[in-house]
């Protein structure tokens, strides 16, 4: 500790009336009143009061601004944070922006590529429903050529089993004609023979007699028989 | 009441701050502050090969991670005590409270460990309290929380 001279003293205590102005600072934590001087602890007393309020003043500001700079601090830590994410989405969208216009420029070909390919597709389509129509129009042409085909194997058909009906039954009748007249002749031959020759007719006569009837009948019974069968195959 | 005190640390607004709180509880009569470790560990090769009864400061406050320096705030700690000569009161003032950087601290004789707050001014106050059972190093390592 410091004990001041007499001259010291007055003139620090001269200059506080005068000036207010005090010692401050820890120079005052050395000052050391000459004992019994009250006035002098009394201007101590006052400066480390002063100095003390100064001190807590400043302390106060200080850990204001400290404490202000630490919250700015965590500010800018944040703000950085947050401008990183930022970037990062910004990158993020910037990707996925450019595999958007990717991907559209790729849709726009697949599209444009998909549209040339339907417009082939649809005019191959047209070209096989043109061919298919053609191809209609000849199975019609050729179905309508077969039912004329048909139609008319079906007539000739008609024709030649007509016509080998009628020479059958020119046959038959020319045939029957042929055994009634042949049995005719025979018997009639037979029946002039006996009747020249004298010999008993009796037999022959009837056998004559009723043969005739039959043959006759029988004749018309064939020629009836034959118009018959000729009518119904007609009216079918 | 410490006679001479030297804070190392980055943070000069924190300097106004320790010097301010210290003056208002009478801890200390003179304090120096540094804001390198560097800077400190200069000074401390000056003091103690040479003359080292002569400078040194009484009591050392050393910030754990001091920005802009070449070493933290245990190896600062562990060149007072191990390399240029044991003699003064040598702790940690830090928001760290890792319990690891603590045992560090410990090892390399580090007699104090002050967590650093808004209201710095209570644990300054336990530490004066302390101060002389360091001194004589008698006290036995305290964190201060």
């Amino acid at each position: 500790m410091i004990e001041i001279t007499e001259h010291t003293r007055n003139v620090l205590l001269e200059v506080a009336k005068k000036r207010k102005v005090y010692v401050e600072g820890n120079f005052l934590k050395i000052l050391k009143a000459p004992s019994g001087d009250t006035e002098f602890e009394e201007y101590l007393k006052v400066c480390k009061e002063k100095d003390s309020d100064k001190r807590k003043q400043r302390l106060e500001i200080t850990k204001q601004i400290q404490k202000q700079n630490s919250e700015l601090e965590q500010a800018a830590k944040e703000n950085k944070r947050v401008n990183r994410q930022l970037e990062k989405a910004l990158e993020e969208t910037e990707g996925a922006r450019q595999k958007a216009e990717e991907l559209l420029i790729s849709s726009k070909t697949h599209f444009r590529n998909a549209e040339k390919k339907e417009k082939e597709q649809n005019q191959k389509l047209t070209e096989a429903l043109k061919e298919a129509e053609e191809a209609h129009i000849e199975t019609q042409r050729l179905k309508l050529e077969a039912e004329n085909a048909k139609s008319k194997a079906e007539q000739d058909l008609s024709l030649l089993q007509k016509k080998t009906q009628t020479e059958l039954m020119g046959n038959i009748v020319r045939v029957a004609l042929w055994v009634i007249m042949g049995v005719g002749l025979v018997t009639t031959a037979l029946y002039v023979f006996v009747m020249m020759r004298g010999l008993d007719a009796k037999i022959i006569e009837s056998t004559w007699s009723n043969l005739f009837g039959i043959l006759l009948t029988n004749s018309f019974s064939i020629i009836g028989t034959i118009m018959g069968v000729k009518h119904a195959t007609k009216e079918k | 009441m410490i006679d001479t005190l030297m804070l190392i640390d980055d943070e000069n607004l924190f300097h106004l701050v320790f010097e301010d709180a210290c003056s208002l509880l009478d801890m200390a009569l003179s304090i120096e502050a540094l804001d390198s470790s560097d800077k400190a560990a200069e000074m401390f090769k000056k003091w103690f090969p040479d003359d080292p009864n002569h400078e040194k400061p009484e009591c050392v406050f050393v910030d754990l991670n001091i920005i802009g320096s070449s070493f933290d705030g245990i190896e600062m700690i562990r060149k007072i005590n191990h390399e240029y000569g044991n003699g003064c009161v040598v702790g940690i003032i830090s928001s760290s409270q890792d319990e690891q950087e603590i045992e560090k601290a410990k090892l390399v004789g580090a007699q104090f460990w002050i967590i650093k707050s808004d209201d710095i001014e209570p644990r300054l106050e336990e530490f004066k309290k302390d101060y002389e059972g360091y001194k004589a190093r008698t006290a036995p390592f305290k964190v201060y929380r």
